[in-house]
């Protein structure tokens, strides 16, 4: 989620700050010792269950008032939002009824072609690939649902969030107001408002439309405003020199130089569509890949739940590298003299004769297709010559619409074509939850995360005296952060034990943190590895990037299966779901470190492993902690599935209160998730904003 | 020119075939039950629906619960199948007899009566190396408490409870009550209660937990169920549950917008039984439900008949 939140550029890394982070300085060492003593004793002389004051939950009646809230919105504001509804409809409708009845090649040839201009022929294979695989599963007309709605919902999203993002840049006030909810947006557990999206948008794919758009919103915002923000001030000053007016500094100059930062937001917010994708069914939205992945999951088939996954995943992939390959300029390689261009196979290849032999097959392939193209660009003028790509790719999808209709019907996929994992994969599932060996691992490593981890901190935090807990975390954040954070955080506090969640919101603050630790735990070490090998590096990536596209829902069932329903295994769901970033980002971090400096460390002859630990993570820390910052706020956005598989918390209160169509008790707990959520951002900002200034980065 | 004159006719008869008002009845818009026996009491009625009352219904698939009588309430979904009365996490804010608001009716009983229980596999209590031979009812499971024993659980044995909180189920309190040294896991959705479940009996390894019939889980594992005092009101929850008579429901303003709807539903009953063997032939043998639910349309002719006729 959000990769690209807050991807400031890592700064060149210099040598300056090493030395003070070399230092060893005891004082913060010494306090937390002492407390953590203190503490000790604080949970001997007082501990036990605690309770936060009756008197104070009594009269904060926070889920009273939604729910009168709710009540009165019902009766006098739904006309507006079935409103919207229907407009949102009025777009979507036609789009999927005509993905549906389009003959399938034409589907496929829209985004493979335009593949083929930007990325070339591997670009348009894969493409090629991944959408033949939604119809080889048989699910092609689901695709195409899911498909019509992710359309609508990232074009509304990006004509609104660009204009958002503008507004952003023009005003701190409007950047300090919007930047609290787009957070909230973000981590707000999608079951809060699901519910209460059916009855003001409908039991259609309008409130599923609504609700992905929610969580997908924030990224185009965000990277508008950075990008226009990193405009520099020379060229605007230069504009305005010439007289541009307000309008035309913004669309000649802010935006267009902004462009890449923004493509970048709408790549993120199609990613982050995609991954509510699922969510749809719980809104009854009729048909989609969310359809086929909740059927198959509550049936308990691995396999078919896996089908419906990939079809997001590779969904993903085409949306990902799609709109990569049109941001970006044209690769252009660097041929050795006498070399030939490889169109499919890597150009290292080049050595090899038979290699050469299936390249030039294609060459001549190649050649002859842009013959018809290059003579339309010479006889069709100076528009059709600057527009060649689109200019063919109309004719032949139109040349295709023309032959379905009148020669021969093209149709749908043949059923004959189809082919599916399910038996497979069912078997390979069965065969490790049976499999003596595999499930000693699975036990034994519950055991030791409960044992260890998750019950000593559920029971040092819960059992503590509420109002020594909010001393703790309220001083040991203005320590590390100063005193506007310590207040907020103070606030958080008193707002979840008075709304009656004081136990809940610590116990989903140790699993997050048992999460955290774990995912540090194998993803550093990893991430160090990815660095420092490009086999692993490669093997690593297509994983990672499989981890965070597929639908959390595919992995709880065997996650089940495996470590049987229990809140440790909620854990071990939270893990893998966060783990990416914090590899990602520490071998991005360590990869960027200029190799000067690992040559100057080891000229005074340190080992590698020294170079490493004293030169190099230090400085990649600001890039780990960037990690660590996303891996939390992926950790606390698992609650909203974690209950499903017997998580405890507030993700829990969330998922219990949408049982019973309690919308305020929904809120309440989901308000905790996101305050808790951005306070851990905010804290982690800004001891990474410390690092930084230590490291001489900023 | 020939075949842009016949493509225009064409487009002209479709054009017309769809001004005309779809057919007498209108359409509908159901949600499909996320569980075999729901789904296919709920297409025995679509059957007769669509095959002699002139309605067309669009199945919407979704996952029951709260999330139905929201999309009731706003108009969007015209009625609900099979609705399981102790399952009923809203009715208490929605159905008039539970003291809601109203604007949810439970119209008529389906047939299907459920029966909620705990359950252990068969291999734990009968055959060579059973590990519980003696375990018949609540009695004996305190004499078994260790072979349930988890890490969690600590000394006691351990229960899969009922999965979802709103649930009318009591656990807990049963067991409190009945002095059982037990204690309840709730495993937060039914998926994962019996993904739990599965992984256990494919393991061969005891458990002991909560299940409900008619369900499909029972057509893929082999359980015996462990008595428990008989149902009576003055004892519950330190008893069996009572029986959970299922419900045709549906917004209030069903009855007026089609009373012919709410009559079909009246009469309507299916049987236990018949359910359960057509939820084995769809769960177990992997057939297509549409082929199961005609066979038994076909099969049972007289008495769809009999419901049709005023």
């Amino acid at each position: 989620m959000a990769n690209a939140n807050h991807a400031t550029p890592l700064a060149d890394g210099q040598g300056a700050g090493l030395l003070q982070v070399g230092r060893t300085d005891l004082t913060k060492p010494i306090i937390t010792i002492a407390v953590l003593a203190a503490s000790l004793v604080i949970l001997v002389l007082f501990g036990g269950e605690q309770v936060f004051p009756e008197s104070i939950t009594r009269r904060f009646a926070f889920v009273d008032w939604v729910n009168q809230a709710e009540e009165w919105l019902q009766a006098n504001f739904r006309w507006l939002t079935r409103g919207i509804s229907d407009g949102i409809l009025l777009l979507l409708e036609p789009l999927e009824e005509f993905l549906w009845f389009a003959p399938w090649p034409v589907v496929v040839l829209s985004f493979a072609l335009p593949a083929l201009a930007y990325g070339g022929l591997r670009l348009m294979l894969l493409t090629i690939f991944c959408i033949v695989l939604w119809a080889g599963f048989g699910m092609w007309d689901d695709a195409m649902t899911t498909l019509a709605m992710m359309i609508v919902a990232v074009s509304i999203c990006v004509l609104t969030g660009i204009a958002t993002g503008v507004l952003c840049a023009r005003s701190d006030t409007v950047e300090a107001l919007v930047r609290p909810i787009l957070d909230t947006m973000q981590v707000m557990p999608a079951f809060v408002y699901l519910l209460p999206a059916i009855f003001f948008f409908g039991t259609n794919a309008a409130a599923a439309t609504i609700a992905v758009m929610i969580y997908a919103f924030p990224p185009v915002v965000r990277l508008t405003n950075l990008g226009i923000r990193q405009v520099p001030p020379t060229m605007m000053e230069a504009a305005t020199s010439y007289g541009a007016t307000r309008w035309q500094l913004l669309t000649k100059v802010q935006v267009p130089q902004a462009m890449p930062s923004i493509l970048l937001g709408i790549n993120q917010t199609i990613m982050m569509a995609l991954a509510l994708a699922v969510f749809s069914t719980f809104v009854g939205a009729g048909g989609g890949l969310g359809d086929q992945v909740w059927k198959a999951i509550t049936k308990l088939k691995v396999g078919w739940s896996l089908e419906g996954g990939l079809c997001i995943v590779t969904m993903a992939i085409v949306f990902d590298r799609l709109s990569q390959a049109m941001s970006k300029p044209p690769e252009t390689i660097k041929l050795a003299p006498g070399e030939m261009l490889f169109r499919l196979l890597p150009q290292s290849w080049e050595k090899f004769a038979p290699c050469r032999w299936v390249e030039s097959g294609i060459d001549l392939i190649w050649q002859g297709t842009a013959a018809p193209g290059r003579a339309l660009a010479a006889a069709g003028g100076e528009w059709v010559a600057r527009h060649i790509h689109l200019v063919m790719g109309a004719c032949i999808l139109s040349a295709i619409y023309l032959i379905d209709a009148w020669f021969w019907s093209v149709g749908s996929y043949p059923r004959a074509w189809e082919f599916s994992i399910r038996e497979p994969v069912d078997a390979a599932i069965d065969w490790l939850t049976v499999n003596p060996a595999f499930i000693v691992v699975t036990k034994t490593m519950k055991a030791w995360m409960y044992l260890y981890f998750l019950n000593p901190l559920d029971h040092f935090l819960t059992h503590l005296p509420w109002w020594y807990v909010a001393a703790l975390f309220t001083g040991g954040v203005w320590m590390a952060a100063g005193w506007r954070l310590a207040l907020a955080v103070l606030v958080s506090l008193m707002f979840c034990g008075a709304a009656g969640l004081w136990d809940l919101t610590l116990y989903t603050f140790a699993g997050t943190v048992v999460s955290v630790v774990f995912c540090l735990l194998f993803g550093i070490p990893l991430g160090i590895w990815a660095a420092n090998s490009k086999i692993v590096d490669g093997v690593l990536r297509p994983i990672l990037d499989l981890m965070q596209t597929i639908p959390t829902f595919v992995y709880l069932i065997p996650a089940l299966f495996f470590f049987g329903g229990s809140p440790t295994t909620a854990i071990f769901a939270t893990v893998i779901y966060a783990i990416p970033p914090i590899i990602r980002t520490t071998a991005l971090g360590l990869k960027q470190v200029p190799a000067d400096i690992e040559e100057v460390t080891r000229s005074f002859g340190s080992t590698r492993l020294q170079a490493l630990w004293k030169a190099k993570l230090p400085l990649a820390s600001p890039s780990i902690m960037l990690g660590i910052n996303q891996t939390i706020i992926m950790a606390l956005a698992m609650q909203t599935v974690t209950p499903l598989v017997a998580g405890l918390g507030l993700g829990k209160e969330v998922y219990d209160a949408m049982n019973t169509a309690d919308t305020g008790k929904g809120l309440a707990a989901g308000i905790g998730i996101a305050l808790m959520a951005i306070m851990l951002d905010r804290l982690s900002h800004a001891m990474t904003a410390n690092q930084r200034r230590a490291l001489g980065l900023s | 020119m020939k075949k842009l004159g016949l493509t225009a006719l064409v487009g002209a008869v479709v054009g017309m075939a769809m001004s005309v008002p779809a057919q007498a009845g209108g359409v509908l818009k159901v949600p499909v039950p996320d569980w075999t026996g729901g789904a296919v009491t709920c297409e025995i009625l679509h059957t007769m629906l669509e095959g002699h009352m002139g309605f067309k219904v669009k199945r919407i698939t979704m996952p029951s619960g709260s999330a139905l009588d929201e999309g009731m309430r706003a108009g969007d979904l015209d009625f609900g199948c099979e609705r399981w009365p102790g399952y009923d996490a809203t009715k208490d804010k929605y159905v008039a007899e539970y003291g809601g608001d109203g604007s949810i009716v439970y119209y008529a009983p389906t047939g299907i009566v459920g029966q909620s229980g705990y359950y252990v596999p068969r291999y734990l209590v009968e055959g060579d190396g059973a590990l519980a031979p003696d375990l018949k009812s609540w009695e004996q499971m305190n004499q078994y408490k260790d072979l349930f024993k988890t890490l969690e659980s600590g000394d006691k044995g351990r229960l899969i409870g009922c999965p979802v909180a709103a649930w009318e189920c009591e656990d807990a309190k049963r067991l409190e009550t009945l002095g059982v040294d037990f204690v309840v896991t709730e495993l937060g959705s039914e998926t994962a209660h019996f993904a739990e479940m599965q992984a256990a009996y494919k393991r061969k390894e005891p458990f002991i937990a909560y299940a409900w019939e008619p369900h499909w889980i029972f057509a893929v594992m082999d359980l015996v169920e462990v008595k428990l005092p008989e149902y009576s009101d003055d004892a519950w929850p330190a008893s069996d549950w009572g029986a959970d008579v299922t419900q045709w429901y549906g917004p209030k303003e069903l009855a007026d917008k089609h009373p012919e709807i709410v009559a079909l539903m009246n009469k309507v009953r299916l049987t236990n039984s018949e359910s359960a063997e057509m939820m084995l032939r769809i769960d177990e043998k992997g057939e297509d439900m549409e082929d199961v639910v005609t066979e038994w349309v076909e099969k049972n002719e007289d008495r769809w008949k009999a419901w049709l006729t005023n």
